[in-house]
């Protein structure tokens, strides 16, 4: 969808400010490592994939996503699955307040604190066998399809209607797209080289590229 | 994961314009500044801007590649070896490099950085 997460290029938010490296926390206050570790642990009871948590961050109303910090971004899409989950519900997100017992299969989901460390170095994977032959080359122009789909993606508004040339193929990997709608299906995926003249023109700063990861669905030959 | 290395005429920077995609299992948790809007709204537009912010100066001629991580696929930056470190163990070598450069905006430190002459 094409929301306020969806930042490459926007104007208008000023400088980056970073914090000196040695200097910054890894959490700035206690919600925010609290909401990190419930989110995580919600996201091990296996209602949800990866793309269903970033589409639900997604739909929030984009000025709320851009008013909000990072953490509370996480903790809005948290809710929203949560509920829609049939996890938790409305009511009791307001006052706090469980109604009852979880079900037995989701009690016996819920991680404990010894298995934290190998569950998250394990990763959840997105490799796919390949099923099919990749359609493009290394060398081969491709053209971002433009296309604006109502639903989650991962083709950035910047690269849609550009040209650019394929630089890799990395093999056949779970396709976002399907995915937040709780299909898995493997796609192939490219890295994609544009120039930066070819994004945005007279205003591209000197002689820069941007490579972007790219499902074959979101491209046709050029 | 892949590794983009930086040369005398390629310089790379990493971004999720997305979202905050980031190699976690070799990097930890991502700094602030590269989950917010302005890094990620410019990073692809302006990266000599950006790396200017980060005191990061290139020459004019220097390609800059920015890697945007729309995929599961992480990107780690390959910092370019500082002069003067020739001969100097991986341990030494370990000094210079920082989180930052490892993600582009900064290159590696110098010698002098940590006090070590040329």
């Amino acid at each position: 969808m094409n929301s306020a997460h969806d930042l490459g290029g926007m104007h208008g938010f000023g400088p980056i400010n970073p914090e000196p490296e040695n200097e910054e926390p890894v959490f700035h206050t206690d919600w925010e490592k609290r909401v990190f570790g419930l989110a995580l642990a919600a996201g091990f009871l296996g209602k949800w994939n990866i793309d269903m948590s970033r589409y639900a961050r997604e739909r929030q109303h984009p000025v709320d996503y851009l008013r909000h910090t990072y953490y509370e971004n996480w903790l809005a899409g948290l809710e929203k699955l949560l509920v829609e989950a049939e996890l938790v519900s409305p009511e009791e997100l307001k006052t706090g307040k469980a109604a009852g017992p979880a079900d037995e299969s989701i009690q016996q989901r819920v991680l404990q604190a010894e298995e934290v460390a190998e569950v998250i170095a394990k990763g959840s994977p997105v490799a796919m066998t390949n099923s099919t032959l990749p359609r493009y080359n290394s060398g081969d122009s491709v053209r971002a399809v433009n296309r604006h789909p109502m639903g989650h993606t991962r083709e950035p508004r910047y690269v849609r209607g550009r040209v650019g040339i394929i630089h890799e193929y990395h093999g056949t990997y779970v396709f976002p797209d399907r995915s937040a709608e709780g299909s898995k299906e493997g796609r192939p995926l490219y890295s994609v080289r544009f120039t930066s003249e070819a994004l945005w023109g007279e205003s591209a700063s000197g002689r820069n590229a941007v490579y972007v990861d790219l499902w074959e669905d979101y491209l046709e030959p050029a | 994961m892949k590794v983009v290395e930086n040369t005398p005429t390629v310089h790379n920077l990493v971004v999720c314009t997305l979202c905050s995609c980031y190699p976690w299992p070799v990097l930890g948790l991502p700094p602030v500044w590269y989950k917010s809007a302005p890094y990620r709204a410019r990073a692809v537009a302006d990266p000599r801007g950006v790396l200017e912010e980060f005191g990061t100066d290139l020459a004019d001629d220097v390609e800059i590649r920015v890697w945007d991580s729309t995929s599961e696929m992480r990107y780690l930056v390959l910092p370019e070896r500082p002069e003067g470190t020739e001969g100097w163990s991986e341990a030494d070598l370990t000094e210079l490099v920082t989180r930052n450069a490892m993600i582009g905006v900064e290159k590696a430190k110098r010698p002098m950085n940590i006090g070590r002459n040329r």
